[in-house]
């Protein structure tokens, strides 16, 4: 992957995908790859929310270890 | 003055205001020391109250504007004066005061009067401007001082500022602060202080003292030299409600040594707890929205399409029974109306047999070939006879024609 979305471009774009699976009249192919495609999307978001959590707690640690030094 | 008066002769008040202020005509003008607690101007004419230098004595007082104005410095209240003046009664009203034809300032008045012009002046210099005065620093590197060795004011300041925020340095001058040497040690210490690279802010801080305590602080070179600074200079003269021309000069004035050492410096523990506080919220916003973005990821993935994508599949494979559903259904429907057909068709054949007929005892000639013989001329030699139950083969013996 080239350009990696922002995690708002993933999100907006996961919603749509969901979106026109629900509202249906789609072939049987398109919707197995729309699928996919949302699945990958899915797993994109996960892992920045992840990465986003990770860098507050560890900056947390930090703020707590200077504030003990204080 | 004597005066015979009785309970059953008593004399009108009006010859007795005339006496009275015939009485006090006689005291003449006299040259009275006395300090202005009170000066009303209107135009033209000047009310004044005189109090004693010591006593609890006063007395009002009035005079013509021209003989204020006449005085090369003005007078103010406060001032301590030489007048001389002349007691009158005016007996319309029974008022007393002094009218007063000359006044001199003196002592204390005088240099009032003085400081006052002096003031003036540097006013009209344009020294005192606001658009002059320099903001003081928010957090300063180092804090000159100015003050007395070991007085009051150097303890205030000093301890003050402290409380407020313990790491503050200060830098102290110290210099006379009265006395005729008071004026340069003070421009010296300012002069120094101003040169000090991280001197950010110098307050120059006395206690209360007389006005000639306070002289050196009106000095002209001093209010020179601080409007010269580059430094922003807070004036801390601790004093009565006379005001040093340094107070004007100033960038800041305090109206004492402590609540100079509270401007100067901020309640640094304040303000960390506000820096920690704000830490907290900016924290808790952004975990606030992270929560919110987990829980909407969550709720997207755990839909039906995204979680159970064979929901997909099942769709057409619904689309695929139900059109088979259909089909099926639209043969059976064709069937049960063809057979009904055929079943409405074999009724129809069956009412049109002729078995009936021949079970009625009708019979059907018919030729070998099959042909129905209808007339008595078309009757071959041999020809059969179609009854209920079976055929007979026949032979014409001969015909009888029907008329």
């Amino acid at each position: 992957m080239t350009d990696e979305p922002t995690y708002e471009a993933a999100r907006d774009e996961l919603i749509a995908i969901v979106a026109k699976l629900e509202a249906g009249g789609l072939g049987l192919e398109e919707s197995l790859a729309l699928w996919e495609r949302g699945e990958a999307v899915a797993k994109l978001c996960q892992e920045r929310l992840d990465g986003a959590r990770q860098r507050l707690e560890s900056a947390a640690a930090a703020q707590g270890d200077d504030s003990e030094a204080t | 003055m004597a005066l015979e008066t009785s309970p059953e002769s008593p004399a009108p008040l009006r010859q007795i205001s005339m006496l009275i202020g015939q009485w006090i005509d006689r005291m003449g003008a006299v040259w009275v020391e006395a300090e202005i607690t009170e000066l009303k101007r209107r135009p033209g004419i000047c009310f004044l109250t005189l109090r004693d230098l010591q006593a609890k004595v006063s007395i009002q007082a009035k005079c013509h504007v021209t003989v204020l104005d006449r005085l090369v410095s003005p007078i103010v209240e406060g001032a301590r004066v030489v007048v001389h003046a002349k007691p009158s009664f005016w007996d319309a009203n029974g008022g007393l005061a002094l009218e007063i034809r000359e006044i001199r300032p003196q002592g204390e008045g005088e240099l009032l009067a003085q400081l006052e012009a002096r003031r003036r002046a540097l006013a009209a210099e344009g020294l005192f401007d606001p658009a002059l005065k320099r903001p003081l620093p928010f957090l300063p590197r180092v804090v000159g001082l100015v003050t007395g060795k070991d007085s009051d004011a150097e303890r205030d300041v000093l301890e003050n500022a402290r409380k407020r925020w313990p790491a503050v340095r200060f830098v102290v001058q110290h210099a006379f602060m009265q006395g005729p040497k008071s004026a340069p040690s003070v421009i010296e210490a300012v002069r120094l202080l101003d040169a000090h690279d991280h001197v950010d802010v110098i307050v120059i801080a006395r206690g209360g003292g007389s006005l000639h305590d306070l002289l050196p602080f009106s000095d002209e070179a001093l209010i020179r030299a601080v409007a010269a600074c580059t430094t922003p200079v807070v004036s801390a003269i601790g004093h009565e409600p006379d005001t040093p021309i340094l107070d004007h000069v100033a960038d800041h004035r305090a109206s004492t040594p402590t609540d100079a050492a509270k401007t100067i410096v901020p309640a640094v523990l304040d303000e960390l707890a506000g820096v920690a506080q704000a830490r907290q919220r900016a924290a808790h916003a952004v975990r606030r929205l992270l929560d919110h973005e987990f829980a909407g990821l969550a709720a997207l993935r755990s839909r039906p399409v995204l979680a159970q994508p064979h929901v997909l599949v099942a769709v057409q494979a619904d689309v695929v029974s139900d059109a088979l559903d259909r089909s099926r259904r639209a043969l059976r429907h064709r069937l049960d109306r063809e057979r009904d057909a055929v079943v409405h068709h074999l009724a129809r054949v069956q009412a049109l047999s002729p078995l009936a007929t021949i079970q009625r005892g009708y019979a059907v000639a018919q030729a070998p070939d099959g042909v129905v013989l209808t007339s008595v001329e078309d009757i071959p030699d041999q020809f059969t006879v179609r009854l209920a139950d079976g055929r007979v083969v026949a032979h014409k013996v001969s015909i009888q024609e029907l008329t």
